[in-house]
Formats: C-alpha cells, sequence, structure tokens
C-alpha cells in the first residue's frame, strides 16, 4: 500500500480556523491549531483509538451529543466547541469518576510533577471530590514482575498497558481481570510479565499505577534534567532521553522518532544504563609494567600506547566493536596513516566486505525503516529481529497487524516473528545463500504463483530485512550476489517504498564499514590493499606476524569466534591496546587500558542500518578520569606523527563527511534532533567516488606478502589505491582473493552419523552490560540447546538435560530446549554467555560447523561475585 | 486644543520659602521635634544586649526549619515528596528519597527521604516550603541564630532538622 498524500481541509475549532489532513482525529487537529483537549487512553502509538475513558468530548454542531474527539476524524467544515458548558460538566464528571477510586497520594506516588492525571484534574477537572465512602483496596505495590511495580489502586484502567502487551509488543500476557469496580491489571496466574519490551508500560501508565524499580522515588521532574541522545547497545538505534540527575542518568526514555523506533525501547536500553555506573568500569587510564595493571596518568598512558604502536608499526592491527563514525574514522587513519597498516575489522567473520557493501548501499534498493510500515511484503530473512535489533520486531508486529502487511520469515532458527507470518521458509545453518539463490532465480523467471516467490511478485512495495549473519562465512559472497539479484528481479530499485535493510552485528556496524573500518575498504567504503579481517588478525596474532593489537570496543575472548584461540593470540600479541567501557578478560591482557564513554557521555554519530545518520549526545558527566575518546584519538595520531587537526567535535563531524564522499557536508544542524539519511542527501550520488582521504594513506601489505618489508609492499598497492572508481557494483579489486574465502553454495558440512550442524545466534540479553545491570541479571541467559524434537529422540534427549556440545577440541555445556519448528539435523548455541560461551564451539569464521552431544563434561565453576564473566574454564 | 476649566486641577502651595516667616516655622518646627526626643530620653530603652539577651520573636517568625515526627510512633513525616524543593524559590533544598523498608519503616508512607538538606546560606526564609508540605512535616523554627564559620557549615541534614533544636530565641509574649 504505497503511502498517500492526504486532502488538507479546513474546520473551525473554538472559533478557530484550522487547516488538517482529511482523515486525522479532532484531537490531533485540535492541538494543531493550538486547542487542547485532554486525553487519557489515546495514544496513537497504540494504534487505532479505542475512546475508553471519554475523557475528550467535545460539541460538534450538528450532532447532538457529545463526540470523542479521540475517535472522530475531521471533516471539511466541521465547526466544533471545547469549552462550553456542557462540555465542560461532561469533563469535569469524568474527572471526578476517574478521581472515585485513585488514592491521591499525589506526594508519595513516583509519578508526581509528571503526571497526565495531575494536570488534567487541574487544567479539567471540578476542584472537589463528593466522594465519601470506602475507595477500593488493593495490596501495593507488588511486583509485576522484576522491573515493574503495579499500584492497583491508582490504576484508572485505561486500558494502555493491556493495549501495548496485547497489540504491541503482542507478548499478551497483560490482562484486565474481574469485572467492574474489582477490575484490575494482572498477568495469568500472578505470573511475573516477562517480556523483553515491558518497560513501555511505565512510560504509556498516565498514573503512577505501573513504576519502574530501577528509577522509583529517585527523582522528581524538578530534579532532573533530560537529555536526547541514541540507544548504541544494539542495531535498531532507538532514539532515547536520558533522565539525569546529579550529572548520572537515573533513567532511560523513549525519545519518539517514527521513522526510528516508533517511539519504543527495548529493555535492555532502557534498564542497561546501570552499566555506565557498575564496578566493573574502566575509570581512567592503566598502564601494566611487570604483570601489574597500574593506574596511569593520560599523558603517561598515551605515551606507552603510542610507543608500542609505533615500535611495531604496520605489524598493528585493530578491532573495533562499539564506536562512533567519528571514532571509528580516527582509528582507520591511526593505521593506515600513521601506522602503514590495514589490518582492521569491525565484523564477527568475513561478512560484507568493501565490495559487497557498497553493491548494498546502493540507495535505489535501500528501504528506510518505515517503509516496513506501508509494505505490502516484509521478508525477513536470516534475523530474528528480537535478539538482534528489537525495535524492528515491533515494527513489523505493527505492519502486520495494522497494515495487513504479508510477512515472510526465512532463517535458519526459529524466531519470534513466525507467529504472525504468511510464509515461513526454513533452511540449515548456512543455508541461507542457496536459499537466496534459489528465490532469486525463481523471482527472476517469474512464473511462481505460490510460495515467496508467488508472494513477491504479487506485492508492489517489498521490504527484505537481512542480517549480516547470512553473508557471513562460505557462501557470503554469493549470498551478497543473490540478495542483489534478488532486489533487482523483485524490482526493488523501481518501487518507492521498497527495498533491503541489512541488520550488521554490531550496533553501528554499517557506519563504521562506512567510515572504513573494513579490512579491504577505507572511508566511502574505497577499496584499499585488502587487509587481514577478524580471524586473519587472530592467526597474525598467534603466528607473531602481527606485533601489536588495539581493541577498540570488543572483547574478542567473548564476541569472536574461537575464544581460545584470541585467548592464545592476546597472549603472543606484543602490545595489546584496549579501549573498554567495562573490565573483561580481553583487557586483562591489555598493556595499555584506555576507558571508554558510554552512550550518555560521547559526542559523536552515528549510522542507523537504513543509512540514517544521528547524533548520540552528552548528557551524564563522565565517571572518573574517562576522557572524550575521539581526543584521545587525535592525541595519538598526534603522538604517532600523523596530526589530524582536528581539535573539536564537529571538527571530527567535518573530517569524516570529508573522507566518506557521500556523508560530504554533513553537519551537526543538519543532523539535528532526527537524523538524516544520507540517500536523501545530494552527496549519496557521490556513492562509489573514492575517498579523498585515500591520497593519504599509506596502504598496508596484504596478508600474505612479506611482512617487516613494509615500504615495498606499498607501492605495489599504491596502483591500486588510486585507480578511480566506475561506480556502484563495479568489481572489486581483490575482492576474492586473500580474506574472503571463495564462495560456493554447496559446500556446507553435512552432518555424519551422530553429529548435528551448529548454528550459533545472538542473544540480546548475552551481553557483559546486561550482566552489570543488577536489574537486568535476572535476564542473562544460561547455556541452551536447542535442537528439534526427531533429534532429540534419536539422540536420547529432552528438554531440560544437561549434555555437552563438542567440536574438535572445544566443548560447552548447555541444557536442551527442544523446540518445534527447528530444522533437523541442526542444533543452536547462543553467543557470548558469560558461562559455556557458544562462540567456543561455533565455526571458525563464525559459520556453521559440526558438532557432536555427549554427557556434560564435569567443570569446576570459579564463582565469581556477580557481574564479571564467569570462569568457564574445563577443570 | 483648549483646555476647559472643569479640567484644572488647582494645586495649593505652600508660603514661599525665605523670609521671616519662614525661619520662625523652622524654629518652630525644631522645637516640637525636640520635645519627641526628650520625652523619648525618660523612657526605657529599646536596646538589648545581645547575646546575653535576645529579642523576642512572634509566634509565627520564619526561622531555621525544623522537620517533625510523629509523636505517637516516632516515624519521620516527611516523606521525601521534594514539593518544598519545587516550591522554594532560592532552590536551597535537596532531597533524595528511597523506598521505605517495610520492616524497618522511616517514614509512614512508601518512601521517605534519604537525603534531606537545607543550604540555610541560600534559605531566603520565605516559609514557602512550610506552605507546600502536605504533611506539615517542616516547619519554620524560632531559631534565628545561624551564623556560622564555614559555608558548608551552614548545609543542615536531615537529622540536624530532626534534631530537637536548643530553643535560644524567646517568644514575644501576647500584646508585647
Ligand atoms: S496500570 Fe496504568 S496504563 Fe495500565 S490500565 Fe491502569 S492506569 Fe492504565
Ligand atoms: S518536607 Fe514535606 S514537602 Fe518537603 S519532602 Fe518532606 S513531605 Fe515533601
Ligand atoms: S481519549 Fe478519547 S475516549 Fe479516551
Amino acid at each position: 500500500m504505497p503511502r498517500t498524500q492526504p486532502n488538507r481541509i479546513t474546520l473551525t475549532i473554538d472559533g478557530r480556523e484550522i487547516e488538517a489532513d482529511e482523515g486525522t482525529m479532532l484531537v490531533d487537529a485540535a492541538r494543531e491549531g493550538d486547542v487542547e483537549i485532554p486525553v487519557f487512553c489515546y495514544e496513537p502509538k497504540l494504534g487505532e483509538p479505542v475512546g475508553a475513558c471519554r475523557m475528550c468530548l467535545v460539541e460538534i454542531e450538528g450532532i447532538p451529543k457529545l463526540q470523542t474527539s479521540c475517535s472522530t476524524p475531521v471533516r471539511d467544515g466541521m465547526v466544533v466547541h471545547t469549552r462550553t458548558d456542557q462540555v465542560k460538566e461532561a469533563q469535569e464528571s469524568v474527572v471526578e469518576f476517574l478521581l472515585v477510586n485513585h488514592p491521591l497520594d499525589c506526594p508519595v506516588c513516583d509519578k508526581g510533577g509528571e503526571c497526565p492525571l495531575q494536570d488534567i484534574s487541574m487544567g479539567w477537572g471540578p476542584d472537589r471530590n463528593r466522594m465519601v465512602d470506602q475507595k477500593r483496596h488493593f495490596e501495593k505495590p507488588v511486583p509485576l514482575s522484576p522491573l515493574v511495580a503495579i499500584d492497583r489502586e491508582r490504576c484508572i484502567l485505561c486500558y494502555r498497558c493491556v493495549r501495548f502487551s496485547q497489540e504491541v509488543s503482542e507478548d499478551e500476557q497483560l490482562q484486565l481481570l474481574e469485572r467492574g469496580d474489582a477490575t484490575f491489571v494482572g498477568t495469568f496466574d500472578d505470573r511475573p510479565y516477562i517480556a523483553p519490551f515491558q518497560g513501555n508500560i511505565t512510560e504509556l501508565c498516565p498514573v503512577g499505577a505501573l513504576t519502574s524499580y530501577t528509577y522509583r522515588f529517585r527523582a522528581r521532574p524538578w530534579d532532573i534534567e533530560q537529555g536526547g541522545s541514541v540507544c548504541t547497545l544494539c542495531p535498531s538505534q532507538c532514539n532515547v532521553s536520558f533522565t539525569v540527575r546529579d550529572e548520572q542518568v537515573a533513567r532511560v526514555l523513549a525519545r519518539d522518532n517514527p521513522e526510528v523506533d516508533d517511539g519504543w525501547l527495548c529493555d535492555k536500553g532502557r534498564y542497561a544504563f546501570q552499566a555506565m555506573y557498575a564496578d566493573d568500569r574502566v575509570l581512567g587510564p592503566e598502564v601494566t609494567s611487570d604483570g601489574h595493571s597500574t593506574p596511569a596518568s593520560w599523558q603517561e598512558a598515551e605515551e606507552t600506547a603510542a610507543e608500542g604502536l609505533a615500535s611495531a608499526g604496520s605489524r598493528t592491527a585493530i578491532l573495533v566493536g562499539d564506536a562512533s563514525n567519528e571514532e571509528g574514522y580516527l582509528l582507520q587513519r591511526i593505521l593506515r596513516q600513521a601506522l602503514g597498516s590495514g589490518d582492521i575489522d569491525s565484523r564477527r567473520g568475513p561478512g560484507v566486505d568493501g565490495d559487497a557493501a557498497l553493491k548494498l548501499a546502493d540507495p535505489a534498493i535501500s528501504a528506510q525503516t518505515s517503509d516496513i510500515d506501508t509494505a505490502d511484503l516484509v521478508i525477513v530473512v536470516g534475523t530474528d529481529p528480537i535478539q538482534s535489533a528489537p525495535s524492528f520486531d515491533l515494527r513489523v508486529r505493527k505492519a502486520v497487524r495494522r497494515n495487513g502487511t504479508a510477512l515472510a520469515v526465512a532463517s535458519d532458527r526459529p524466531g519470534a516473528l513466525e507467529g504472525g507470518a504468511t510464509e515461513v521458509v526454513r533452511f540449515p545453518p548456512g543455508g541461507a545463500p542457496a536459499f537466496l539463490e534459489e528465490l532469486a532465480g525463481k523471482v527472476k523467471r517469474g512464473r511462481a504463483k505460490t510460495g515467496l516467490a508467488g508472494l513477491i511478485a504479487d506485492s508492489e512495495q517489498t521490504v527484505i530485512v537481512w542480517g549480516e549473519r547470512i553473508v557471513q562465512g562460505a557462501g557470503g559472497r554469493a549470498a551478497v550476489e543473490a540478495l542483489v539479484e534478488l532486489s533487482e528481479a523483485a524490482g526493488l530499485a523501481d518501487q518507492e517504498g521498497s527495498g533491503l535493510i541489512g541488520i550488521p552485528d554490531n550496533a553501528n556496524g554499517r557506519g563504521l564499514r562506512e567510515v572504513g573500518c573494513l579490512p579491504d575498504a577505507g572511508p566511502g567504503l574505497s577499496p584499499t590493499g585488502p587487509g587481514r579481517d577478524a580471524g586473519a588478525i587472530r592467526e597474525g596474532l598467534e603466528s607473531g606476524e602481527l606485533e601489536a593489537v588495539v581493541l577498540f570496543g570488543v572483547d574478542p575472548i567473548r564476541d569472536l569466534p574461537d575464544p581460545e584461540g584470541w585467548r592464545r593470540a592476546l597472549e603472543a600479541a606484543g602490545h595489546v591496546v584496549a579501549f573498554s567501557l567495562a573490565r573483561n578478560e580481553s583487557t586483562e591482557f591489555a598493556d595499555v587500558l584506555l576507558p571508554l564513554e558510554s552512550h550518555a557521555e560521547k559526542d559523536g554519530t552515528v549510522t542507523h542500518p537504513d543509512g540514517r545518520i544521528q547524533r548520540v549526545r552528552p548528557s551524564a558527566r563522565r565517571p572518573g578520569e574517562v576522557r572524550p575518546v575521539w581526543q584521545v584519538l587525535t592525541e595519538l595520531a598526534a603522538m604517532l606523527g600523523s596530526s589530524t587537526g582536528i581539535t573539536s567535535t564537529p571538527e571530527a563531524l567535518e573530517a569524516v563527511a570529508s573522507a566518506v564522499p557521500f556523508y560530504a557536508g554533513l553537519t551537526d544542524s543538519e543532523i539535528g534532533g532526527r537524523g538524516v539519511r544520507w540517500q536523501e542527501r545530494p552527496a549519496a550520488k557521490d556513492l562509489g567516488t573514492p575517498s579523498p582521504d585515500l591520497t593519504l594513506y599509506a596502504t598496508a601489505p596484504g596478508p600474505f606478502s612479506p611482512l617487516g618489508s613494509g615500504a615495498a609492499g606499498l607501492e605495489a598497492d599504491e596502483a591500486s589505491v588510486l585507480e578511480p572508481a566506475s561506480g556502484v557494483g563495479r568489481s572489486h579489486t581483490d575482492s576474492s582473493g586473500g580474506t574472503t574465502p571463495p564462495s560456493s553454495v554447496s559446500d556446507l558440512p553435512t552432518p555424519k552419523d551422530g553429529q548435528l550442524l551448529l548454528g550459533t545466534y545472538p542473544n540480546l540479553w548475552a551481553d557483559q552490560v546486561v550482566e552489570s545491570s543488577p536489574a537486568l541479571r535476572f535476564l542473562v541467559p544460561a547455556q541452551r540447546l536447542e535442537i528439534s524434537g526427531p533429534d532429540a529422540t534419536r539422540l536420547g534427549l529432552s528438554t531440560g538435560d544437561e549434555v555437552s556440545v563438542r567440536s574438535g577440541e572445544e566443548s560447552v555445556n548447555a541444557r536442551v530446549a527442544v523446540r518445534a519448528a527447528m530444522p533437523e539435523g541442526a542444533c543452536f548455541l547462543i553467543e557470548g554467555t558469560p558461562a559455556d560461551n557458544g562462540n567456543r564451539v561455533a565455526g571458525e569464521d563464525g559459520g556453521p560447523t559440526l558438532v557432536e552431544i555427549g554427557p556434560p563434561e564435569v567443570r569446576l565453576e570459579l564463582v565469581t561475585s556477580g557481574g564479571g564473566p564467569e570462569g568457564d574454564e574445563a577443570a | 486644543m483648549s483646555v476647559r476649566p472643569e479640567e484644572i486641577t488647582v494645586v495649593p502651595r505652600g508660603p514661599e520659602p525665605g523670609g521671616k516667616g519662614g525661619a520662625y516655622r523652622a524654629f518652630g518646627e525644631t522645637l516640637r521635634g525636640l520635645r519627641t526626643t526628650m520625652s523619648q530620653m525618660f523612657t526605657k530603652p529599646v536596646t538589648i544586649q545581645y547575646p546575653e539577651e535576645k529579642t523576642p520573636v512572634y509566634p509565627r517568625f520564619r526561622g531555621r526549619h525544623r522537620l517533625h515526627r510523629f509523636e505517637d510512633t516516632g516515624l519521620e513525616k516527611c516523606v521525601g515528596c521534594s514539593l518544598c524543593a519545587a516550591a522554594c524559590p532560592a532552590q536551597c533544598i535537596r532531597v533524595v528519597a528511597a523506598e521505605n523498608d517495610p520492616e524497618n519503616r522511616v517514614s509512614a508512607g512508601e518512601r521517605y527521604a534519604a537525603v534531606y538538606e537545607i543550604n540555610l546560606a541560600r534559605c531566603i526564609f520565605c516559609g514557602y516550603c512550610e506552605l507546600a508540605c502536605p504533611f506539615d512535616a517542616i516547619t519554620m523554627g524560632h531559631d534565628y541564630e545561624m551564623a556560622d564559620y564555614n559555608r558548608s557549615d551552614l548545609i543542615f541534614t536531615k537529622e540536624m532538622l530532626l534534631a530537637e533544636p536548643i530553643e535560644r530565641a524567646p517568644l514575644r509574649r501576647e500584646g508585647e
């Protein structure tokens, strides 16, 4: 259903001429014309108005009875009165009725001061209450969930929380129970309300009935300041507003941006702010000497870091995880310009390389997030948004529920969205490329009437949401080709509102790619000589070919495949500089440990998966000795002999904008509070033009050229660097050589007897920030092995059994979870769990691998007090 | 535009200054003033030998604040609602609330003031906090002797405000 341009009509409200779009609700039209009509139950984010509270009654000429303005669409020539005696009387009675059972305990209520009920009672209510009888009583406050407390006496039964649970997050756990004045909000059997988006109900509740345990009684609205920023805990990059008291974040609220998050936040984004003040946070620079890490001055730490990096020179590699565009840009610039190396990676495995990223970034085949709302067909391939980018989950559900969008889910692991899908396709782990190739072929031939291909043929607007995982490992290149082919065959380029949205693994995965944190592409995805990818960096460090490594916002021992290998690699590395928010296993190996800023302290930009460049803005004080990281990086660059000339954050953005041709001319004010998609700016046509920055960089020798001979490799590569590109879709200078394995779809490992094909998936809660946030600790997942029913029967397993999953030398323990709809012969583990990390048995490059299931290994668990990664070494 | 006679207001003026009449008048006025002075010379002096003697204050005098407890239960009346802080025009009140532990209550409500501080160096003694408080937990006391050597000593904490103050200022008697 294409977006339509509504007609403008004129109506009169309280004697004012107001122009509005036809079909908008009267309240909204009135607000546009500066007339305020009080509402309780109306919340457009929740979908169709329900007209439950009657607070919004108005008089419309020609209609004898008062009408609810929240559910009356405007018509041309309507004459509306909101202040007549009749309306006033109605409003007063509604407020009086609402207050009949309300305890009026505002001084002890947490909502006091920011409470719509208070505001409306003051503004529109009668000034006294005639109620003299007993009010209803409930036990209060009781936990509705470990995160939310409910005070049922205060509830005005507006339905908002229930509607959220039923119609937005569709977890369907909240219900109104009982009848009449005994009605209350609760869950079946009083079970705790556990769902990934539950925090939103505390923001929806117009009274103090639902309050967050993390914010209860922490502050009043006049004690706080709100600071807008962007949550960078996952790729959805929801817009948030930090509530800051005493210069510390006390709460995270959603900041409505219909183009990004629709005004919702997941609980990780809402509650993981606690990690900013956790004990494991790195608060100042530290330098390790004689095996002891001691606090150091910034000067000393930077000098030690620079010395080590300078002596390693081109034998330095950088791994980037959580970083802003500016930080990513500066990192790759230090590496390429000052150290003459090209070994930088920001991905988990050899997934989207420079060439692929360039193809997929073509504005013609890119969709924007809100296109999902209006699409005829949404295809989700190889990702489960609830785990990888939760706000996309809500977005897709909304499209299906409200717009009747057809949904197709194609994945290896059964995901949360499948319940509402018209079409579900299951492939084995690593089978995405084959699936995409087949689908692209079918669509191209155009004969399919049924199945997914048929759906694509029937739909005008198609949005394909794909996860970076599908282009990883063997077959990755084929998957990219197939995606591009599919989008061509489906005509995504010609159809407004159609296109691809790729969900990267990293929160700012897209931004980091575009500013040059790829081994084979510099800023603006311009090809550079091939460098090592993450896996090759690990091997290089282990074999001694690489000397130094910079870890930036990444804990490779936890986040990347082959943790054991990474342990060996960091052990072997001569010089490790770790930038990290918190202490973790990898930072133990650091020679220099430097603190990072959290997303409430940082000033910079990030790029949303759909290309929207957004600003992360500082609102809280940096704790301890923490300093702006861009500053630290420019100082490091200067010490290494390549001064950047950057002295402020706007200059840092300017440097990024001039290095990335399609970001050209970007400024803070243009990005503003809502962000701007680069595809919509005139500079987008420069996609594919080589970055002017390339002339600055001494290109690194490729991974297989002799090392230590720096300059020799340099000359050979110079030509390829300066070679002018011919536009989008050109072939890459060295795309199949070196790091990216040539791919063919058929070389998936075939399981032998007793073996299963293992896939791993990221779990939203398997993250250090979750463990460091006391409120969220109950969500930290224990490792579980998901297998299909037939496989379980064959192996004699049932849900809850403890087993070990072995691949080669490595094994992890897990609890069996038999799941329906699982592909047979496959099994799944979670990546990055604190204990029994699935990465240990994952394939080399993060792809699928064969595993054997056996009895659980006996382990001595190292008992650590809370938080940090639990010891999971084999005894 | 001409002025109508009824619009004219005549301002009466005194006699011109200077001349003999003026001198007599000035002398007469001086005598009148002296009479007041003389009569005061024989009354009791109003000066008080502060600090040995204190000025008595009216019952509604707004001096240093006090926080109160319930007499029967001993619980603090303050629930940490921060309304006083909101009302304070000098922004000298800081309240940090916390949740009551039902086993070990501090106040009667769900919440209590974990931190309650008034910076008396900034307080303008307007009494708005007293007016704002829904629980009569804070009132303005009668103590006005608050000079100190350190600014930081002028930040009164909850314990100091709750403590029974040494009543130094006498109350003015009825009709005084
Ligand atoms: S708990 Fe809050 S949001 Fe839910 S029905 Fe009651 S008042 Fe509405
Ligand atoms: S003194 Fe009164 S107004 Fe101030 S926080 Fe306590 S209860 Fe609220
Ligand atoms: S806001 Fe219109 S009926 Fe509730």
